[in-house]
């Protein structure tokens, strides 16, 4: 059961689905850091501006919903691929999420 | 530079590496506070074309806590913004430099304030670095329309300064050098040192970057509880990525502590080397953890080793294995009544790493002032505290030495050498004359003339 822990100022939040279409768009750029955003490709802004907008601590329930795009870089670090524990960085804000499928699918998408 | 350089991570980051802290109430407005927090050491003047500057990306904070819990209930926030006007051209600057608005500056860096998150102001300007007579030709002037005054009594400046603090870096880090006493020291069986010698002011005609601000006494002080602790911190994002295509830093996340500093010298010389990056990531309320340093600190156990002979009855203490208990009191606590005759700046029983000022104590006049403060009997000087002038070295030295651990143990005898220590240095090792008014610290050495 993914689990997702936000932490400090309140901001955009990522959807499970929007966090894997960037990862996988950006995957080259690295394994255990992903950036997209402002430095992203085309395809990976198109993907981030097209997924859903999560509700605050509730993932699964915003999937579906447009998305507003964070204004600057989202980054994305797979802190242990293994247990699913995975930070994802926006604005001022990050949000903690423990999700092995997830984390295994950016691993392979940079693999 | 209390604490330039002064742990790993922090040292390989200039731009949020805090120096020095003052906090004192300001002896031409004794109605208000003056806190100050320097970051960048060690800045060589002619340090062009790219001259330094705050860094846009850092949160510069400094935090008061006036309930004694060691946690901040006042925080002054600064955040920079720099701007190139021409990015057509190599120059810091096209033109001399007269005014703040001068279109012959290239590389501006403005600043916003905010107190707990509201503003106080914004696009207060800095004032450029201090280059030369033809580049900036009237200094003093150019950075005193930096002092902006925000309404409510609160002013503040940020920009280069002359440093002011003054320490004998070369020899301290020279395996505890004091070249006033370096003949008495064991020396290793080299036998470099015949007999005393002067001290050397390490940061002389070297500048730093200041963050002043002045605020009544009222609008941080609670009601009962005139003694406030000082510290200040930088901060930066969780995530720093090179854009390699755009040729620049990206930077997401919350920010987070990198850098903190209370009273002078205590990560620099008192926290050991394995935990001073996390100290500096953590707030004062957190420093029970690392109380042992204070109360068991390792210079005085160097002390008598360094210079044998000289210190019997702190090797004793040492020995003992006795806490101490007025280095805690000092450092960690502020100092109980009962104590020093009339004297406290106890802000309780949180062991917290701030500069205390009680702020009932009016500034003692120039002429009475001592720059060893309240162990050369003078109330309004560090640990009350920390003024510009205060010879922080010397009375931490004389401090960890013993020299009032009798304060809390009447049995003990301090060392002869204890209340003499000193790195052979005073406010007239430093050349940069200080200002008589707010800012205080002096007009930064110049690149031209520096070094000559």
């Amino acid at each position: 059961m993914p689990s997702h822990d936000a932490q400090h100022e309140p901001a955009e939040r990522m959807s499970r689905r929007s966090l894997l279409q960037g990862a996988a768009a950006a995957g080259a750029a690295g394994l255990a850091v992903t950036a997209f955003g402002a430095a992203m490709s085309p395809a990976a802004a198109a993907a981030s501006t097209t997924s859903s907008a999560p509700a605050h601590g509730d993932l699964k329930a915003s999937a579906g919903g447009d998305v507003k795009a964070p204004a600057g870089p989202v980054v994305v670090h797979v802190r242990n691929a293994k247990s699913g524990d995975i930070e994802v960085f926006s604005g001022t804000s990050q949000t903690r999420l423990r999700d092995k499928d997830l984390a295994a699918r950016i691993v392979r998408a940079i693999a | 530079m209390s604490s330039h350089r002064e742990a790993p991570e922090i040292s390989k980051d200039p731009v949020a590496d805090s120096t020095d802290v003052y906090a004192f109430v300001s002896p031409d407005k004794p109605g208000t506070v003056t806190l100050i927090a320097n970051y960048i050491p060690l800045q060589g003047p002619a340090g062009g074309p790219n001259f330094y500057e705050f860094g846009d990306d850092v949160l510069y904070e400094i935090h008061i806590d006036n309930n004694g819990d060691g946690r901040a209930d006042i925080s002054y926030q600064f955040r920079f913004s720099t701007t190139v006007r021409d990015p057509d051209t190599f120059l810091y600057n096209v033109g001399p430099i007269e005014s703040l608005n001068s279109p012959n500056w290239n590389r501006v860096q403005t600043y916003s304030v905010s107190v707990n998150g509201s503003s106080l102001g914004s696009g207060l300007a800095c004032p450029p670095c201090n280059i030369g007579p033809l580049s900036t030709p009237d200094y003093a002037s150019l950075a005193g329309a930096a002092v902006h005054s925000l309404g409510g009594g609160v002013s503040v400046f940020a920009g280069q300064r002359a440093e002011a603090f003054y320490v004998d870096l070369g020899a301290i880090f020279d395996l505890g050098n004091l070249r006033p006493f370096e003949n008495l020291h064991a020396q290793y069986g080299l036998n470099a040192f015949s007999g005393p010698a002067a001290g050397v002011n390490a940061t002389n005609h070297l500048n730093v970057h200041s963050i002043a601000i002045q605020v009544p006494i009222s609008a941080v002080t609670i009601k009962g509880h005139p003694t406030i602790g000082v510290w200040t911190t930088a901060s930066r994002q969780r995530v720093t990525l090179w854009d390699a295509d755009r040729g620049e830093n990206v930077n997401s996340g919350p920010f987070r502590q990198v850098s903190r500093l209370g009273n002078p010298l205590i990560n620099e010389v008192v926290i050991a080397m394995g935990d001073k990056d996390r100290w500096n990531s953590l707030p004062p309320s957190d420093d029970k953890q690392f109380a042992h340093y204070v109360t068991q600190p390792g210079l005085a156990a160097l002390l008598p080793a360094l210079y044998p002979g000289v210190f019997p009855n702190l090797a004793k203490l040492v020995a003992s294995g006795k806490p101490r208990a007025d280095l805690e009191a000092i450092l960690l606590t502020g100092i109980p009544a009962g104590l020093i005759p009339g004297f406290t700046n106890l802000t309780g029983t949180v062991l917290a790493d701030m500069l205390r000022l009680n702020t009932s104590i009016a500034p003692t006049p120039p002429k009475k002032q001592s720059i060893y403060g309240l162990v050369g009997g003078d109330a309004g000087g560090f640990p009350n505290g920390r003024r510009v002038t205060d010879d922080v070295v010397a009375i931490e030295l004389r401090a960890i030495a013993g020299a009032v651990y009798n304060l809390v143990d009447k049995t003990f005898t301090p060392d002869a050498a204890a209340d003499k220590l000193t790195d052979g240095l005073t406010p007239a090792s430093v050349s940069a004359p200080l200002l008589g008014q707010f800012p205080y610290l002096g007009v930064p050495y110049s690149g031209f003339d520096n070094p000559s």
